[in-house]
């Protein structure tokens, strides 16, 4: 009863959304603790490709959110789109051989951390509503 | 609202590099060989900004990225040090040594100007944040 209760709502599409700034936030956070490691190059999950298979995942189910099992799409193999690091990210390069400027990595952090306040907050409010619905009161 | 983030990062890397010249200049103010080692006095190097194109909003704010480092070409500094190995041997010049040309006032007036535009787009980046959590409260 309570899979298809959740279903029902945007929580399961949230869910991956969330499990997806997470794992970012870890790898945005390698890169800053990595800003003086010698040839070090950076790594990225790109947001543009985890929302494409976010929406061909939730179309491709007739318009019903249904995700198989929660946190899959934040898993890529190497070589996968998604590790793909923006080319604007590329433009400076050390003599040490790394390529890693601490602004722009802070500033994904911050946009990074937007995206997961975002989602916690349609998913309160989505909490809030069954709630309402359940208490019968508002 | 995001790409107003992207933009004011790309002027605190600009202004960060600025500063990175700055501080050579500086620190290169007495270097009478150049990096090969030949016996050229240091020239001042400066950055040149150009807007960035690959961070362009579609209602035409653009970022800024450092175009080049460009090194002046200016007369050095003569001082007559007869008894240094590197004084110029012949010529006008004979006996002189070329020091770098580099006025120690404009460079510290430049990195405070760099310092404050650094400040600024800081100041911009906090604004922008604010926002961002602003609209947040409308649904939460």
């Amino acid at each position: 009863m309570l899979p298809s209760l959740f279903d029902k709502t945007t929580i399961p599409a949230l869910q991956e959304t969330l499990s997806f700034t997470e794992a970012r936030h870890q790898v945005l956070a390698g890169n800053i603790a990595n800003a003086d490691t010698p040839d070090y190059q950076l790594r990225d999950l790109s947001v543009d490709t985890f929302q494409q298979r976010l929406k061909e995942l939730l179309e491709g189910r007739a318009g019903r959110y249904e995700v198989e099992s929660p946190g899959q799409l934040k898993n890529s193999e190497p070589g996968d789109d998604m590790r793909r690091v923006r080319e604007s990210m590329k433009n400076i390069e050390f003599l040490d051989g790394s390529n890693v400027a601490l602004e722009q990595q802070v500033t994904e952090v911050a946009k990074n951390q937007f995206l997961h306040n975002l989602s916690v907050a349609i998913m309160s409010s989505q909490f809030r509503l069954l709630q309402t619905a359940i208490s019968e009161r508002v | 609202m995001l790409r107003a983030l992207d933009i004011s990062t790309s002027g605190l890397v600009a202004q960060r590099i600025r500063l990175d010249a700055i501080a050579g200049n500086i620190a290169n103010m007495n270097s009478l060989r150049n990096e090969k080692g030949e016996a050229k006095p240091y020239q001042e190097r400066f950055v040149v900004f150009q807007p960035d194109e690959d961070l362009q909003s579609r209602d035409g704010a653009i970022g800024v990225k450092v175009s080049e480092v460009r090194t002046e070409t200016v007369e050095p500094n003569y001082r007559y040090e007869p008894d240094n190995p590197l004084s110029v041997k012949e010529g006008r010049w004979k006996g002189y040594v070329a020091y770098p040309n580099i006025d120690m006032m404009s460079e510290f007036v430049d990195s405070l100007v760099a310092t404050r535009a650094y400040e600024a787009n800081l100041g911009v980046m906090e604004i922008s944040k604010n926002l961002n959590e602003q609209s947040l409260r409308i649904i939460s």
